[in-house]
């Protein structure tokens, strides 16, 4: 954000489809060779986005920025941007290395140079056998390189990815998000990359956008928006979480003090302090609460009981009832022989301030 | 549970026999036509005594039959390529745009298959008259090609609606303009569609009697020329010719279907 001359300048989008507010004024900036992730729920704004990067559709108001110069109505063959499309769209009746070089031909470049460009990029993605297959002819996966390779050919400033590993199974896609992020390191490209999927998100991008109702909810890394979301909103569309509704009891520093259900719990204090007694939500992770056969020192400990425990391979995972807090319910992960050791005597949960984060709304 | 499978197969059997009916009532016409054809006399029906090539030999030495067979084909191919330049253009604006008075656009260009051929050819006649347009060839591939647009526009747009959008987004994304992506992309998508559309087209121009009837000048088309034959009655060289413009058109359509589904299955 504090790049001088950012690669993209995204200045005050708006776009509404009739009475329907697709983006609400959407200001940010792209770094050259960011991976940025626009992420949130069908309808939140992120393909709306994409779409206008692209060039297929004209924000309402506002203007979008390439490299110095204002795009906003360009149309997409003007642009040095190319897209993956979610379906991959390639070219049915041409070959691989026909559809690769599709957008060469039409910068004008030569035969020979077109020819060089095309088996360069083929064998950077490993596709050198299948450069005279038709697209009907490959897997799901190479279909997917196909298309990558057809967009990175014409050496765009900016990758625009819509959802492309969302046809594939899900053991590829694993596999795949390795290699994307491994590909936009050794181009350098910047990736703009958009998808509903927060595990996709977590494990690819430099920086994540949060997207809802056409509006950021929060815009930092990976481990910013799991470990500290700044919302309700991201805590829950992140990862899994526990969220603990209470009042606010007072403050102590950078702390906010809570009273949950009589329980004195301690956490992060979140952007604007909330007054005293107003109530405020708070976001605690899975895996952050530690079990205890005593009274912990810890800033954060309640005591409960199990009543329940799903085994899930490498961890366990465990629902506690608190004492003397009727319908609360805390869900924590524990390594599996913990979780076998635990009985049905009571224990001490605790957590660190760090692992608590507490959200506005 | 034992009922069933019973009922089921009692109704099978019917419904075969219905399918065996039909296809019995559509092909013992055509049987009988090329039985004849081959039979050694003039006079038509059972019993067959002896076989013969003469009646074939006939029409293949006769030049006027084989003009007349020319002009026929010359006809069909000139109309079907009009109507698939003006029909691919139809469809092409119309599929997958809203403007006001869509559906009444859609309705005009459908309206010549619907018009009963009588009646357009009349009304061709006069309008040609009007015009000052001499009846013959030209009058005739401009008849055709008018009744044949509307199945052009209605093949080429069913395919055109099943055409991926992110198709063309991604031809213009990777730098083609409108018009080199309609020709390096759509077009070729509706190949097949236009090729299904070229052979129909073919086949209903051939096969057409009212409007070339109508709208011909001296030289007849095949089947005014059957007819004009039938005036002196039925002769076993009808018979010739009709046989060879159905195996004709027989296997130019069958060709056609396997061709344009086998197209449809690898795109």
């Amino acid at each position: 954000m504090t790049d001088p001359e950012p690669l993209v300048r995204i200045e005050g989008l708006t776009k509404h489809f009739g009475e329907t507010v697709a983006l609400d004024d959407l200001t940010l900036d792209i770094a050259r060779g960011e991976f940025v992730t626009f992420l949130g729920p069908s309808g939140c704004g992120k393909s709306t986005t994409l779409r206008i990067l692209g060039g297929f559709e004209r924000p309402t108001r506002g203007r979008v920025i390439l490299d110095g110069a204002d795009v906003t109505n360009q149309p997409p063959e003007k642009r040095q941007v190319n897209m993956v499309f979610q379906d991959y769209a390639l070219f049915p009746h041409m070959t691989v290395a026909q559809n690769v070089s599709f957008g060469l031909e039409l910068k004008g470049m030569g035969k020979a140079e077109i020819k060089r460009r095309s088996d360069e990029i083929l064998s950077f993605l490993e596709l050198e056998s299948y450069g005279s297959r038709y697209p009907i002819q490959l897997s799901g996966g190479q279909r997917q390189r196909v298309a990558l390779a057809r967009a990175l050919a014409p050496d765009p400033a900016l990758l625009l990815l819509d959802e492309p590993l969302g046809a594939l199974d899900a053991k590829l896609r694993g596999q795949v998000q390795q290699e994307l992020k491994s590909i936009q390191r050794r181009t350098h490209k910047t990736f703009f990359f958009v998808t509903h999927d927060q595990e996709e998100a977590l494990t690819m991008s430099d920086r994540i956008v949060v997207l809802n109702h056409g509006r950021v909810e929060q815009d930092g890394t990976p481990e910013e928006l799991y470990f500290r979301p700044a919302s309700r909103f991201v805590a829950e569309f992140i990862g899994e979480t526990n969220l603990l509704s209470g009042r606010v009891r007072g403050k102590e520093d950078d702390k906010i003090v809570m009273d949950w259900h009589g329980q004195t719990l301690r956490g992060l204090a979140p952007q604007g302090s909330p007054d005293q007694g107003e109530p405020i939500t708070a976001s605690v992770r899975l895996e952050k609460l530690q079990f205890h056969s005593e009274r912990p020192e810890m800033p954060n400990a309640v005591r409960g009981r199990v009543v329940g425990k799903t085994f899930l391979g490498s961890r366990m995972a465990m629902e506690i009832a608190v004492d003397d807090v009727e319908d609360a319910m805390l869900r924590a992960y524990v390594d599996a022989e913990t979780g076998a050791r635990v009985g049905s005597d009571p224990v001490w949960i605790g957590w660190d301030v760090d692992s608590m984060a507490m959200l506005t709304d | 549970m034992n009922d069933r499978p019973e009922l089921f197969r009692g109704n099978r059997i019917f419904l075969a026999c219905i399918y065996w009916a039909f296809v019995l009532y559509v092909f013992v016409p055509l049987i009988l036509m090329v039985l004849m054809g081959f039979k050694d006399s003039r006079f038509i029906g059972f019993p067959i005594r002896s076989w013969t090539l003469e009646w074939y030999t006939g029409v293949f030495a006769d030049t006027e039959v084989l003009s007349t067979f020319g002009y026929s084909i010359a006809i069909a191919v000139l109309s079907t390529l009009i109507s698939i330049l003006v029909g691919t253009w139809i469809a092409v604006l119309l599929e997958g745009r809203k403007f006001a008075g869509r559906g009444l656009t859609f309705g005009l260009t459908l309206l010549p298959a619907l018009v009963p051929g009588i009646i357009s050819a009349i009304a061709f006649r006069i309008y040609a008259r009007w015009l000052g347009i001499e009846p013959g060839m030209g009058a005739i591939v401009w008849a055709h090609a008018v009744h044949n647009v509307p199945f052009v526009v209605l093949v080429v747009m069913a395919r055109l609606s099943t055409l991926p959008k992110s198709q063309i987004e991604a031809a213009r994304d990777l730098g083609a303009d409108p018009l080199i992506t309609f020709l390096r992309i759509t077009l070729p998508y509706l190949v097949p569609a236009i090729l299904g559309a070229s052979i129909f087209c073919l086949l209903l121009s051939f096969d057409d009697f009212v409007r070339s009837f109508f709208l011909g000048g001296y030289e007849p088309t095949l089947p005014v020329m059957i007819f004009a034959m039938l005036r002196s009655g039925m002769s076993p060289e009808i018979n010739a010719i009709a046989t060879v413009a159905l195996v004709l058109t027989a296997a130019i359509g069958l060709w056609a279907e396997r061709f344009t589904r086998r197209m449809n299955k690898e795109r």
